[in-house]
């Protein structure tokens, strides 16, 4: 009985939760969502590969590439903390969700903050040596 | 008497989040014996934590999803004290802020999950709702609701802004009369109390015997908190443990509803601490040595033993959770009750089973 007052005022109140998928999730703007890359000011100085607890970045200086494996990344901010020339930017947005495991490689000839997304073979997610 | 029945009570079960298995020996509906299964959820954890001490407070967030800052927390200040170090003050209380939140959220989900099980699916939906306040409090002060990767080993790495230190403030104000509420629900409703008086009790004695830690040794009677020892900030803010003695589901409920009223004090009486300086000390070279961590998570002690000899790889890590501990208690509590009490009961000990199993 106690909850009775609750549960009248719940009833004549708006729903607390929202629609999601329709309507947008309500996001902070310190959100750490996912990372991207301005490969124009990057020096492939290694250190977020080198940083990264999850081994989810693969730096690769001959081709000039950056890949980012989604699936392995945690958002802990801890590249962006490292790079020396401010080359990584953490977004609010979540990347989106995958059927297969992908990796998005930043290259020099895309544009800022654009990316190819590549899937990768099911059974490992790191480049071969 | 009727013949012994053996039923299975998990690891697939309605009241448990997590897989846990307790045979239940019954006759008719009475438990005469229990036998505890665990190892579901083994991931190797003390041994991931040790490959690199640098990248292992985010494994540490890892190990459990509901205490994460209680473990990088534990985890960073073992590495603090192998280097022998003190953080700065600003540092320590905004560890103690998220870990207050922590405790809040923590806290929110048991009692909503003590309410689900008894049946009382409306009071669960409250206590979820109040806890997306704490959520989103989180989330705009760390960046994330649950891992908030805030710990490093020197401090803490995320500051909090002077309109973050407002926007706690007005949060906690908007709680407390939501908590009130709920307290009030929580301590006069008939329906919960004639389903958690009585039911699942634990003697003080009995407590002792099996080490129970936590709300579930502090509701019966055992006045022990590790937050009296003043890791943290906690030797600045003024506070006593929550102690009840009755031992029952109840009287652990009870327990965890008050400790949620005296988070958001600890929180309030951090507040106007926060001075402004440094949040974090860099470090330097490979720990050497050992240390002994404990904190006070919101199941109760929390206990790292790190032991480093001047490499990345620390030798050895070891983790005594609080859920290991409450959850093997559900022996001395389990004979004797109702097979209908017995969901009530185990989840009245709040387990964690990713704790539990690592």
């Amino acid at each position: 009985m106690s909850m009775l007052t609750s549960s009248i005022k719940n009833l004549f109140s708006r729903p607390f939760t929202t629609r999601y998928p329709k309507v947008p999730a309500d996001l902070p703007p310190g959100n750490r969502g996912r990372v991207l890359y301005d490969m124009s000011r990057c020096i492939f100085c290694r250190k977020c590969e080198r940083s990264c607890p999850t081994v989810a970045i693969i730096t690769d200086r001959d081709a000039k590439t950056q890949t980012v494996i989604r699936h392995r990344c945690i958002g802990c901010n801890t590249c962006v903390e490292v790079c020396p020339t401010e080359t990584i930017t953490m977004v609010q947005e979540y990347s989106r969700p995958d059927t297969a495991p992908t990796v998005n490689v930043f290259s020099l000839d895309l544009p800022r903050h654009e990316y190819r997304i590549e899937h990768l073979p099911r059974h490992d997610g790191r480049k071969k040596d | 008497m009727g013949r012994a029945t053996t039923i299975p009570f998990g690891p697939q079960h309605a009241a448990f989040l997590e897989p846990l298995n307790v045979t239940l020996t019954l006759e008719e509906e009475k438990v005469v014996g229990a036998v505890l299964n665990q190892g579901y959820n083994h991931r190797g954890m003390e041994h991931a934590l040790s490959l690199d001490y640098r990248k292992s407070q985010y494994i540490s967030e890892r190990v459990c999803g509901i205490c994460s800052f209680h473990h990088s927390t534990a985890y960073c200040q073992g590495l603090e004290s192998i280097y022998g170090i003190d953080v700065p003050e600003r540092g320590r209380l905004i560890r103690t802020i998220m870990m207050e939140c922590q405790r809040l959220t923590s806290h929110l989900l048991a009692l909503g999950h003590i309410a689900e099980s008894v049946g009382y699916e409306n009071l669960f939906m409250q206590c979820f709702r109040e806890r997306e306040l704490v959520m989103t409090l989180v989330n705009r002060i760390s960046g994330n609701r649950v891992h908030y990767s805030m710990n490093v080993a020197g401090g803490v790495k995320r500051d909090i802004s002077p309109e973050g230190l407002k926007d706690i403030q007005a949060t906690m104000s908007r709680l407390r009369p939501r908590l009130r509420e709920l307290h009030r629900v929580f301590s006069r409703d008939r329906t919960l109390s004639k389903r958690t008086k009585g039911i699942g009790v634990l003697s003080n004695q009995a407590a002792r015997e099996w080490g129970n830690v936590g709300p579930v040794s502090r509701a019966s009677g055992i006045p022990r908190d590790i937050r009296q020892d003043g890791f943290a900030a906690y030797s600045m803010v003024k506070f006593s443990p929550i102690v009840r003695e009755e031992g029952d589901c109840y009287a652990r409920m009870m327990v965890r509803m008050d400790e949620c009223l005296q988070s958001m004090d600890i929180i309030e009486q951090c507040l106007p601490l926060i001075k402004d300086g440094p949040v974090a000390i860099q470090m330097k070279g490979h720990p050497k040595g050992e240390a002994y961590s404990r904190v006070e998570a919101p199941r109760g002690e929390l206990v790292y033993f790190i032991r480093a000899n001047g490499k990345t790889a620390l030798e050895r890590i070891k983790l005594r959770t609080p859920a290991l501990m409450n959850v093997a208690s559900l022996l001395a509590m389990l004979p004797g009750c109702q097979l209908a009490d017995v969901p009530t009961i185990t989840v009245s000990v709040d387990p964690c089973i990713c704790c539990t199993d690592r």
